[in-house]
């Protein structure tokens, strides 16, 4: 069948052109009905963020009222598979929410609209967003191929009550550093926040590592290749980058010394008491369980969960920033997603003047004031901060790290699953006390010559 | 006791119906077999040599496929990764197909046996009402280490907690365990409807010759419930190399690569990394091992015969 | 002889005759170990109903800190709520849901149709394909069920990509018929079951209905299918639930509520996004309310086969 060979084209030329209007039609996917309005399909994985969207695609619908948009939201790993399954077979939704671990697949293989190319999206500036996120989906073409629409960084969650229980205050995590060699003063607060269940804090004589109650910082796993909310931020603070530029890199730097100290530091806490072991948590770790649960007393976690963590039951909640590194400041990862248009659609350029939409003030504010993420645009932040600030949140742990410039990128390069399939296991390893971080270097020749 | 001590009379195989004389049924047939052939043929076969095509190429799913020969082949046989996969899926099947036929077959005599209740019957069957990914969640949550209420019962017996999911020498056996669970009513059912089809008079005849429940069990039902059991094997053996879902759902094929099953790493390199000639390959590989299981299974348990008749 | 039809009376086993139940008499050893093996293994198959139960009824939030009780964690009907779709958007989001709205009897109604249009059609050709394979002769009939037991080999990933082609030319996306057509015609399983219980048919019975004129096909009909009831209906039940139950094939082909199913749409109680836990209490309750019908229907079906014993004059 042609189907194997060029699937997206299959139907078209098939000569089953019944049929096949048929199945657009039964799709919805931008066929224009009746009146001359326009349908469009729009996705998204986070249901936290159905309501807001839904108030931003109204809005639009009143200003476009010969556009018609259907929001659909699936699961993180449904989405995905469906996705892929819409390419093959031409059903894909015109305008969709976007990964950054996946974007770089879709452009390689033309699924995507260059946003410059028309002319709702053309029309905005990268400079209106925060600092560097537009810059994320500019693919190696030069094209741009999503519009941002939110940021995220990474910070401390901490429990109030025991952060108080171990006489510490919350002035005591302002500040924080760490080092590779003894850990700073980040490492004194994971120990002394560790309690075994005789009572001995960690930082006590007496201290027994091998039966602990609550471990000073929570397991997020072992991070896999990114390792964004778990260790991605020890190596970033010490200089390190994972690739040899900020966006699509040719070559992963695994084989940095540097990493495979930061590596050893932080998965040498399962030794020392100050962190759950594999066989406690596994590989798919939830952090907010062990915070909910009173098993650990502190995490590394993405904005994204502020409410996840301060919806928690007989657990108060406070953020404080991460811990400053050898380098003198703390680094985050930075990341984004963004709003992209699938190359089937077919009214592109009512599908750039919804993308243009979701990525304006209007929108961005509607989700800013909702506080379930950060908005990309700086005015549209300020209103999520103020919007969390109300309820009693402050997350300039978060903003101030992009304000300050301390982040690193989400490594964006070709071949991202082929390399997380590698790296997720020998990470799991290292975590598991099974493998040396110096051994990354293997993997690293490995990795590098995906690339080429 | 066997097929000889059936009442039916035996008769030969060739002789059919007198009236009928010697008949060919091949126009019957085709008309019987018709609607199944058709689903076969177009989402089946069709899907299958079109996968055998693609174990050939280099596709990626969104591009046209490239013809490479053997070349996924050759890297199937020195992939570590794979051979790992074969190892790590045959333990897998072992235990889960081991444990299920014994509790399953247990399960059906003590249903036959025990009780006319239907209620009981339904209670059996109820994990199987419940899909693989939720049963396979709820006993991630069960058998949580810290949280789990399996381990604090462990615990509170002083045997202490086990990483049911989290330890490599674990992982596997849990698993297929929490897959019996789910299964072990499905079987059980199969199982009881070929205990039903057993003649209720060869149990008679052994009462009356004082023969005990054991003996009866091994020379009556045994023999007898063969070609249903020798399909049930089969079936659940061809299923239980199959096994994905629980997988994805609670490790993902860790610790390390020992829970990475077949064909968890099939779907990884087709969705995940867009490597579908080379996920086509593993998947006929699969599918040559799972014809040699089941021809030799085909072939000792001899489930295309029957004794009845 | 017998018949699987009768097959449901257990008590056959016994010399007792039916229909009076079996005389009373003091539980021999053997039977009271049987019973207590059976309590067993019921209660391995139970114990996780209840905990679903159990976290259904309790909040999210309160879950991770109340492990140990058996008892509900901060009982609530949030999560039953969220599965008929009943609450409000903000504070099924609050309460740790995901917000997406679900008209639950929609969706019921779906899953009935497409689990009773799979079923019916699925057993009825499969069962015509196995008495081909039992009690027809004809040439090749080994090897072409040795395709069909081939079919059962087929790796899903061989299938899925070129069966949503196939739907979407066709122009059945988005349809109870698309959901429902490739597992319509036959199922390596059906076929191979029913062959086996069909094989079991005595000849003399099929010859003696022939004698007396009737047709092959009126031989199917009239004594196969009724003669092997108990098996068809084992395999209708099994072929429904697993049409209940199929998630991967319906998430594909569904795109709206007209066609969403149960499970697509319980779907949304899974992970949301990476990192953030499933709606634990809406997940548990949505299992069971989608498992509740099919234990209904699987009860109401027992209690018609065994009641239709007395009418099978085959003894």
């Amino acid at each position: 069948m042609r189907g194997s060979q060029a699937p997206r084209h299959a139907a078209r030329s098939a000569g089953l052109g019944l049929a096949a209007a048929l199945a657009v039609t039964a799709t919805g996917c931008g066929v224009a009905v009746g009146d001359d309005s326009v349908d469009l399909d729009y996705w998204l994985w986070d249901a936290n963020q159905l309501l807001p969207y839904q108030q931003c695609v109204d809005a639009f619908e009143e200003e476009n009222p010969d556009v018609r948009v259907r929001i659909s939201q699936y699961g993180f790993d449904d989405y995905w598979m469906k996705l892929t399954a819409g390419f093959v077979a031409g059903t894909a939704p015109d305008v969709f929410t976007d990964h950054l671990s996946r974007y770089p697949e879709y452009v390689q293989r033309d699924l995507l609209l260059d946003l410059d190319s028309l002319d709702a999206t053309a029309a905005v500036d990268a400079d209106e967003f925060q600092e560097g996120l537009a810059d994320l989906w500019v693919g190696q073409d030069g094209g741009w191929y999503g519009m941002p629409k939110d940021f995220d960084t990474v910070a401390v969650f901490y429990n109030e009550t025991m952060l108080s229980e171990a006489g510490l205050t919350p002035e005591d995590l302002q500040d924080l550093d760490w080092n590779p060699q003894d850990g700073g003063s980040f490492e004194e607060v994971v120990a002394r926040l560790t309690v075994d269940s005789q009572g001995h804090r960690g930082d006590e004589e007496e201290f027994d590592p091998d039966d602990v109650v609550t471990y000073g910082l929570a397991s997020q796993g072992s991070g896999g290749t990114s390792g964004q909310t778990m260790w991605s931020w020890t190596a970033g603070s010490t200089g390190w980058r994972f690739t040899d530029t900020d966006v699509w890199g040719q070559e992963y730097n695994f084989d940095d010394p540097r990493l495979h100290e930061s590596l050893d530091w932080l998965f040498g806490f399962v030794d020392k008491g100050y962190l759950a072991s594999y066989e406690e948590v596994g590989g798919d770790a939830n952090a907010q369980q062990q915070l909910g649960s009173g098993q650990a007393a502190m995490t590394t976690d993405g904005s994204w969960m502020i409410n996840s963590y301060t919806r928690l039951d007989g657990v108060d909640v406070g953020i404080a920033g991460l811990p400053s590194g050898p380098t003198g400041h703390p680094v985050s990862m930075y990341n984004g997603l963004a709003d992209s248009i699938s190359a089937d659609t077919d009214h592109p350029q009512e599908a750039a003047r919804l993308v243009a939409f979701l990525g304006s003030e209007t929108c961005q504010n509607i989700v800013g004031d909702a506080a379930v993420v950060l908005p990309a645009r700086p005015a549209s932040t300020d209103r999520a901060v103020e919007a969390f600030a109300e309820r009693g949140i402050d997350v300039s742990p978060f903003t101030d790290l992009v304000e300050e410039q301390h982040t690193m990128f989400y490594p964006v390069t070709d071949q991202f699953g082929a390399i997380d399939a590698l790296m997720t296991p020998a990470m799991d390893e290292i975590y598991i006390g099974g493998r040396d971080a110096e051994t990354l270097a293997d993997l690293n020749e490995r990795v590098n010559a995906m690339l080429e | 006791m066997s097929a000889v001590e059936n009442p039916a009379p035996a008769r030969p195989r060739l002789g059919r119906p007198r009236t009928a004389g010697r008949r060919d049924d091949t126009r019957l047939a085709l008309m019987f077999i018709l609607p199944a052939a058709i689903g076969l043929v177009v989402f089946y076969f069709w899907p299958l040599v079109r996968g055998i095509w693609l174990s050939f190429t280099s596709w990626d799913i969104l591009t046209p496929a490239r013809f490479v020969g053997l070349a996924n082949y050759q890297e199937m046989i020195g992939d570590p990764v794979f051979w790992n996969a074969v190892r790590v899926t045959l333990i897998y099947v072992v235990i889960n197909i081991g444990v299920q036929t014994v509790v399953a077959l247990l399960l059906a005599v003590l249903m036959q046996r025990l009780s006319r209740s239907i209620l009981l019957r339904s209670l059996v069957l109820t994990p199987f009402l419940v899909s693989n990914v939720v049963a396979a969640l709820v006993f991630l949550w069960i058998l949580d280490f810290q949280l789990g209420i399996g381990n604090q019962f462990l615990d509170s017996l002083g045997v202490g907690r086990v990483g049911f999911f989290t330890t490599e020498a674990w992982v596997i056996p849990t698993i297929a365990l929490v897959n019996v669970w789910r299964h072990m009513g499905y079987t059980a059912l199969l199982l009881f409807a070929g205990l039903q089809a057993i003649p209720s008079n060869l149990y008679e005849a052994a009462r009356v010759d004082g023969a005990s429940e054991l003996r009866q069990f091994f020379t009556i039902t045994v023999p007898l419930l063969r070609p249903i059991l020798g399909l049930v094997l089969i079936i659940s053996v061809i299923g239980s190399f199959q096994v994905f879902d629980t997988v994805a759902v609670t490790t993902n094929g860790g610790p390390v690569d020992s829970s990475r099953v077949l064909q968890l790493y099939i779907y990884d390199n087709a969705f995940g990394q867009f490597n579908f000639g080379y996920a086509a390959a593993l998947s006929v590989a699969l599918l040559v091992i799972l014809l040699v299981v089941t021809v030799l299974q085909y072939r000792v348990t001899r489930a295309g015969q029957t004794d009845l008749n | 002889m017998t018949s699987a039809a009768t097959a449901l009376d257990p008590t056959e086993a016994r010399p007792a005759s039916p229909p009076p139940a079996p005389r009373r008499r003091p539980p021999p050893p053997g039977r009271i170990l049987a019973w207590a093996l059976m309590v067993i293994l019921l209660i391995i198959t139970l114990f996780p109903f209840f905990w679903m139960l159990r976290t259904a009824l309790s909040s999210n939030s309160a879950l991770y800190a109340n492990t140990i009780s058996l008892m509900p964690a901060d009982a609530n009907l949030g999560g039953f709520q969220r599965v008929f779709g009943l609450q409000e958007t903000e504070q099924a989001i609050a309460e740790g849901g995901s917000g997406a709205s679900i008209d639950f009897w929609r969706y019921l109604i779906n899953t009935v149709l497409m689990a009773t249009g799979i079923t019916l059609c699925q057993v009825f050709f499969s069962a015509m394909a196995a008495y081909a394979f039992s009690r027809l002769h004809w040439r090749g009939r080994d090897f072409v069920f040795g395709l069909f037991l081939i079919s059962l080999m087929v790796p899903v990933i061989f299938t899925l990509l070129p069966n949503f082609l196939l739907v979407r030319e066709l122009g059945l996306i988005d349809t109870l018929l698309g959901i429902m057509l490739p597992s319509m015609f036959m199922t390596p399983f059906a076929i191979f079951f029913l062959r086996q219980f069909f094989m079991n048919v005595p000849l003399e019975v099929e010859e003696a209905a022939m004698i007396d004129g009737a047709g092959r096909i009126r031989v199917f009909f009239t004594l196969i299918i009724p003669m092997t009831a108990g098996p068809v209906a084992t395999v209708s039940i099994l072929t429904y639930i697993t049409a209940w139950n199929d998630y991967l094939w319906p998430l594909m082909v569904s795109y709206t509520d007209d066609s969403r199913v149960l499970t697509v749409a319980l779907g949304n109680f899974t992970e949301q996004s990476p990192q953030t836990g499933p709606d634990w209490a809406g997940l548990m309750a949505a299992t069971l309310v989608a498992a509740l019908p099919m234990l209904l229907l699987f009860l109401a079906f027992a209690r018609r086969i065994v009641s239709s014993i007395g009418f099978s004059g085959i003894k």
